[in-house]
């Protein structure tokens, strides 16, 4: 009897909120989308109010196996305009990286194991700008999970090795409980400090429920500096050849 | 005067007491300035430019630790330095660090740009030792800049903000630290940590200088006075002025620097003065005349002394209010603090010592006091008056000599502005510093701003030479700079041998195009000391491995040679150029209080001796003094800095008196009618006895100078006890023999008013100092 009441706000909670993990990759599928090309214009605020902007162009292609090709252009400032860079990003393995540099007329691999590492020199990281592997981390509801119609999801990476690999200890996901659409993130230091959000500011809904980002700041909140990626020209219908993705295309 | 003083004796009392009191308690509010940038004016160019500097590169003062060992690649340190370098990471209160485990090694490897951390892995065998080493000695952001480059020490360097205090952030490096001991020897250092110990050490000197200054005077009063009712009307007189100047410090919203530790000081040596004067001519008048009553007798003391103290005391001040001249900001408020203090000591002096006289008189007056001549000190007295009558020619032309070749030595006078310095040798902060200057780079920086698109490649490119040639300048320890980081970043896109390895791309797309590419692979933050985020400022810091005032002269020399048709705008600043403007202001400040002083003493005494000749003459021995000690501080390597640069005018200021002293002696002996020679025995035998113990006792209170854990103060209390013997010899031997030599017209005019009048009849002016140091003599 005693036992069944104290099991009772259990068996309550776990009725109510379906799996963490389920949500997470629910969410992940809905932000999933097979290719798409986009105007993506980044801006970048130092706290002395000073401000970088880049505008590139973006295409994407994901693959079912969890890979994912990116091929981006520079089209702003005027100075690495015609720069482009090809990304390949294996969830297994190491991301694969070229940059082709047109003034200096060369093309270089760049090598990186840190998805935590900044994406263009912003506040957001590799790893934000694409779908991490859900087998990556743990994920459990928060205390507060369920309540203000939010999904409150707390990832911790599997291993130290994968912290490493991200950059962070903790990421705490703020999900719509209704279209399971992610609407902020927060991101704890080792020392178990929140060091950075993500906030979704604008989405741009597609087919079947699925939706893309459209608008999201970050905040580092130990640098105090800001990043905020834009997307424009979305075409989510775009045709892409496996044959885009390749060294020559980068040069051409 | 002398009735009102006894009529309101209680009330000067009162109000001397309450003044000094109130002015004490605010003590305790003083605040310590370590910054030795606050030293030198605000408005002053260097300054200017180091704030733009800093307030777009953040401040460059940076803290360096030390791990020292015979070699430091073992696994055991180098887990030490990681484990430091994580938690150092994790402060606050510091903003960016460049250690082992930060600096990274740009590749270019199989077609690939690969900016990896220079330790990957600790290495476990000697074979990955070895490549390591190899590693470092290649790699220019880690050769002696976190190793050095003979691997027995390697270092972490951070640049501190100020989101927490600095002895905040300190404690915490310290804790840290400690909390990761290791076989390492591990030292701290760089000007956050000199500005914390020169805090401490000030509070320290201030606990043990001052009291121990107290007690030498109050021995050499109790030697000279004899009593202690007699000792303590004068020592009260040093304790109220010095409480009232110092309180001062806080009342003016000032804070006490290395040199405001010389106020104190100076009050004990000079303030008691014009008491000793007091006290001991009441207690000679009381001997003489016992039967009158105390009012006469007062009337007697004040009226004979009020004259020679007052000149004294004006002389004095104008000697020190020569430090106003200084653009030295401590150095102008110690003459306000001194000044003020002399000013109430002679106030006091004039005031509350008849009161308490007034009161304690009877009680005291034949307590004291025997004539007693002693055999040695009269002997040496007389040879010495005999020898100045005979050979007065000879005295001045040896002096003068003395003064050429002891003079010749101020060619040699080095300025040193350099805080480290100011630390014994065998000081674990010099010690550290000397490390860091010796094998990596120095702590010390000149900072060079250019404003402009740096991804020009004319600015890159006219950067790139500046780099190149200053790192070839002797005393310069390394160069960092934007134009540096491009080469290392066109080593990663091009092969050994090709055309555009290590070179600056010839075009700003270039340019552009490769900080995109380290932007891909590295962190913009490995550079955000060299360029700001819009590539609109870059920042070229150079390190010195010798930060003497020569090298910075020298380096900025060749800065503005460099930057003369730069295609960009050029600020110039940083720590070490603020302080060879210091060092400028030094020698301005040397000059102009020099000056200011010397001429204000000239006039004074041509007022007092009613003569210009007189000024000229009495200003004799000060301006061989000021050769002297100047060449004595040339040929013992003594540098002017802050604290030396104060000598002058505080020297003028007390080495006068004994001028004063001696010259009022003479005339008075004079017109009595005597004969120079005769003048002139007399005047040694008396005045001269009273001027030798009164030097003793300014020297005995400057002493406790050498109790200081500065090095510069201890110079300071050496080179005060020079100067001091130096115009002590000058009025007692110089001054007698020019005036027997010359005999100029104005020694032998009426000197004192009408007022002293009865005095001067009596025969003692001046003699009264006399009386005091009878006792002394007695013991001697």
């Amino acid at each position: 009897m005693i036992l069944s009441i104290l099991l009772v706000p259990l068996l309550h909670v776990s009725a109510q909120q379906p799996d963490a993990g389920q949500i997470m990759s629910k969410s992940r599928d809905l932000s999933l989308i097979g290719s798409m090309s986009a105007t993506i214009n980044l801006s970048i605020l130092e706290k002395s109010g000073a401000t970088r902007n880049r505008t590139i162009a973006m295409t994407t292609k994901s693959y079912p196996d969890g890979l994912e090709k990116r091929f981006i252009k520079f089209i702003e400032p005027a100075d690495v305009r015609g720069t482009a860079m090809l990304v390949v990003d294996n969830k297994n393995v190491m991301d694969e990286m070229w940059i082709y540099l047109p003034a200096l007329k060369k093309t270089r691999r760049i090598v990186s194991s840190e998805k935590g590492k900044s994406f263009m020199s912003s506040e957001f990281s590799n790893a934000d700008m694409s779908s991490p592997a859900l087998s990556d981390f743990v994920n459990k509801h928060t205390a507060t999970s369920g309540s203000n119609n939010q999904w409150i999801i707390e990832s911790i990476p599997v291993n130290e090795d994968k912290a490493d690999e991200y950059g962070y200890s903790r990421k705490v996901t703020y999900i719509s409980k209704d279209k399971y659409q992610i609407l902020k993130m927060e991101f704890y230091n080792i020392d178990n400090e929140l060091f950075k959000t993500i906030e979704i500011k604008s989405i741009f809904p597609l087919q079947d429920g699925k939706y893309m980002i459209k608008n999201m700041i970050a905040s580092n909140l130990i640098t105090n500096r800001k990043s905020e990626i834009l997307f424009s020209n979305i075409n989510e219908q775009v045709k892409v050849d496996d044959s885009f993705f390749s060294l020559q295309n980068l040069e051409r | 005067m002398t009735a009102r003083i006894i009529k309101y004796r209680w009330v000067i009392i009162g109000i001397c007491l309450l003044t000094g009191i109130s002015f004490g308690l605010l003590i305790p509010f003083s605040k310590t300035d370590p910054e030795i940038r606050n030293y030198v004016p605000a408005s002053m160019k260097s300054r200017i430019e180091t704030d733009k500097i800093e307030n777009e590169f953040g401040v460059q003062d940076m803290i360096v630790i030390l791990f020292c060992d015979s070699s430091i690649l073992t696994s055991g340190n180098l887990k030490q330095i990681k484990a430091i370098d994580r938690d150092f990471s994790r402060l606050p209160g510091v903003s960016s660090r460049i250690s082992p485990f930060t600096v990274k090694t740009i590749k270019n490897s199989e077609g690939m740009m690969v900016a990896d951390p220079l330790i990957r892995k600790i290495p476990s065998d000697s074979s990955e030792v070895t490549e390591l080493t190899k590693e470092i000695l290649s790699n220019r952001f880690a050769r002696d800049i976190v190793f050095s480059s003979d691997m027995t020490s390697a270092s972490i360097t951070a640049t501190i903000n100020r989101s927490e205090t600095e002895d905040i952030t300190l404690q915490k490096v310290d804790s840290i630290i400690g909390a990761h001991p290791g076989d390492a020897r591990i030292l701290s250092g760089g000007l956050p940590y000199i500005r914390n110990h020169i805090m401490k050490d000030v509070n320290r000197d201030a606990m043990i200088i001052v009291p121990i200054a107290l007690i030498i005077m109050l021995l050499v009063l109790k030697f000279t006075l004899g009593d202690w009712r007699s000792v303590l009307k004068p020592f009260t007189v040093v304790l109220l002025s010095t409480a009232l100047s110092m309180g001062l410090i806080p009342l003016l919203g000032w804070k006490l620097s290395i040199i405001s530790l010389l106020v104190p000081i100076i009050l004990v040596a000079v303030a008691n003065n014009y008491g000793i004067y007091l006290v001991a001519r009441h207690q000679e008048i009381s001997l003489k005349n016992g039967n009158e009553p105390e009012g006469s007798i007062l009337k007697e003391l004040t009226s004979s002394l009020n004259m020679p103290i007052l000149f004294s005391g004006l002389t004095t001040i104008a000697g020190i209010l020569g430090l106003l001249t200084h653009s030295i900001i401590p150095a102008r408020q110690v003459g306000i603090l001194a000044a003020t203090g002399v000013t109430a000591a002679l106030v006091m002096s004039l005031f509350f010592i008849p009161a308490l006289i007034s009161l304690t008189g009877k009680k005291t007056r034949n307590a004291n006091l025997k004539k007693v001549k002693n055999s040695w000190f009269d002997g040496f007295l007389n040879r010495l008056a005999e020898m100045i009558v005979k050979h007065p020619g000879r005295i001045i032309l040896s002096s003068l000599i003395l003064t050429i070749i002891l003079s010749s030595g101020i060619l040699l006078v080095k300025i040193e502005t350099n805080q480290e310095k100011y630390f014994p040798k065998n000081n674990p902060l010099r010690q550290a510093s000397d490390v860091i200057n010796k094998k990596f780079g120095g702590s010390q920086t000149i900072s060079v701003m250019v404003t402009g698109d740096i991804k020009s490649p004319e600015i890159m490119k006219g950067i790139d030479d500046l780099t190149m040639q200053l790192e070839d300048m002797n005393g310069v320890g390394g160069v960092f700079s934007i134009s540096q980081a491009v080469r290392e970043m066109s080593k990663g896109i091009y092969n050994e041998g090709e055309r555009g390895y290590n070179q600056i791309p010839p075009s700003t797309e270039g340019i552009a195009q490769m900080f995109e590419l380290y932007n891909m692979s590295g962190d913009q933050d490995d550079f955000k000391q060299l360029m700001n985020l819009d590539n609109s400022k870059a920042h070229i810091l150079i390190r010195l491995s010798n930060p003497e005032n020569k090298v910075i002269n020298e380096v900025k020399e060749k800065i503005t040679a460099l930057t003369n048709d730069f295609p960009a705008e050029v600020t110039v600043g940083g720590y070490a150029l603020i302080m060879a403007d210091f060092a400028g202001s030094i020698i301005r400040g040397q000059v102009s209080s020099l000056i200011f002083a010397l001429v204000t003493v000239l006039i004074l005494l041509a007022i007092i001796f009613r003569s210009l000749k007189g000024g000229i003459i009495g200003s004799i021995p000060l301006a061989a003094s000021i050769l002297v000690v100047f060449g004595f501080m040339g040929f013992s390597g003594i540098a002017l800095d802050g604290a030396t640069a104060l000598l002058s005018s505080i020297m003028i200021g007390v080495g006068v008196d004994f001028t004063i002293q001696y010259m009022w002696c003479f005339n008075t002996q004079i017109r009595k009618g005597l004969s120079y020679a005769d003048a002139t025995k007399a005047s040694i035998g008396t005045i001269g006895r009273s001027i030798i113990i009164n030097a003793i006792s300014v020297m005995a209170g400057f002493s406790a100078l050498m109790f200081s854990g500065f090095t510069s103060i201890r110079f300071f209390g050496y080179l005060v006890i020079i100067s001091i013997g130096s115009c002590l010899i000058g009025a007692i031997v110089l001054i007698p023999a020019i005036l027997m030599k010359f005999r100029p017209g104005f020694i032998e005019k009426k000197l004192s008013n009408s007022k002293t009048k009865k005095h001067e009849k009596e025969n003692d002016l001046i003699n009264i100092t006399s009386a005091a140091f009878t006792r002394v003599g007695a013991t001697a």
